[in-house]
């Protein structure tokens, strides 16, 4: 229930299509609804990969470029989401490829924060930054974007019914880390 | 591995490995999401937008300019070339064309081109080289 004065924002357009219509391509229009939709979500993703927050800008801005460029014809709002979150994910192995950068780096961003949670903010993205690159887009992508293993794979490239065994390695590994520095509950 | 089910009770939980890790980590990454990163700006969408329009119209105009670009290289080795088998196959010819060529000779105005073919391929040759020159000069500016 909203109060009263409050109006709720006038919903931006899904990418999908009509019942019964062509999918889609995007427009100025769609493509800024896709983008209020996923970069804030994409972005987070980017920089707990990363660890960097500039870094994660310019992935994430590649990887809307590249979707604009290659203009895919999008079924619905989920196959972009699919579409962005795969190219950000092979955005980011190329980074991590071409900086030779994969473990132990992380970027405090410069936020008025309380040193109680910049502490906690450095600690907990130096945990993750132990990972592996890759075991740390599965666990973000199956315990925060909630993806299922289909998606998972599609994004990282492996196939679903490896997607199970591999989560399984990279959530023992996070749980080993979070034992040995005293953090599992 | 056989299937967990999606809600495992806590006796599933202290018997299967795979759900127990998971139990550990599934709280630490929900904390670990919920960071705060609001002050972090994004870039507003029609920037985004407008900044891929302008890389697609560069990258447009690369492409169009690209069999120039390989016609231009291909220039450059078939100059250098020329030279090579000029200096290398002609050059006593070269030193015989020259000759007549020194300050008394200018002075007095009298010398004479020997080899008139030689001394034409001469300066077809380096025409060609100043005008690939200019041509790369004046297409970066």
């Amino acid at each position: 229930m909203l109060a009263p004065g409050l109006t709720l924002p006038a919903p931006l357009p899904a990418i999908d299509s009509p019942a019964g219509g062509a999918p889609r391509r995007l427009d100025e229009v769609r493509f800024e609804a896709l983008y209020r939709r996923t970069a804030s979500a994409l972005w987070s993703y980017l920089y707990r990969m990363t660890g960097d927050a500039a870094a994660a800008d310019d992935l994430m801005q590649k990887a809307f470029f590249r979707l604009l460029r290659a203009n895919p014809v999008l079924a619905s709002d989920e196959h972009a989401r699919r579409w962005i979150f795969k190219t950000a994910t092979n955005l980011a192995f190329d980074y991590f490829r071409e900086t030779k950068r994969e473990r132990g780096h992380v970027v405090d961003m410069k936020e008025a924060l309380s040193s109680e949670s910049r502490e906690l903010r450095h600690d907990m993205m130096r945990t993750f930054a132990e990972l592996k690159p890759r075991d740390r887009a599965l666990l973000w992508l199956a315990h925060v974007e909630e993806e299922d293993h289909d998606s998972i794979g599609e994004a990282l490239g492996v196939k679903s019914g490896s997607v199970r065994v591999l989560l399984f390695r990279a959530r023992k590994k996070l749980a080993e880390l979070l034992t040995k520095k005293g953090l599992a509950p | 591995m056989n299937p967990c089910p999606p809600n495992p009770s806590p006796e599933h939980i202290a018997s299967c490995e795979e759900c127990s890790v998971a139990a550990v980590v599934a709280p630490w990454m929900k904390r670990f999401a919920s960071l705060n990163e609001r002050q972090h700006i994004l870039p507003h969408p029609s920037i985004v937008w407008l900044k891929a329009q302008v890389l697609r119209s560069s990258s447009e105009a690369a492409r169009a300019s690209r069999p120039m670009t390989y016609v231009q290289f291909f220039a450059y080795g078939l100059v250098a070339s020329g030279w090579a088998a000029l200096l290398t196959w002609k050059w006593e010819a070269i030193q015989e064309l020259l000759r007549p060529f020194n300050a008394t000779n200018i002075a007095s105005g009298s010398f004479s081109v020997s080899s008139v073919p030689m001394f034409g391929a001469l300066m077809l040759l380096a025409t060609v080289t100043v005008t690939l020159a200019l041509h790369t000069i004046l297409a970066e500016e």
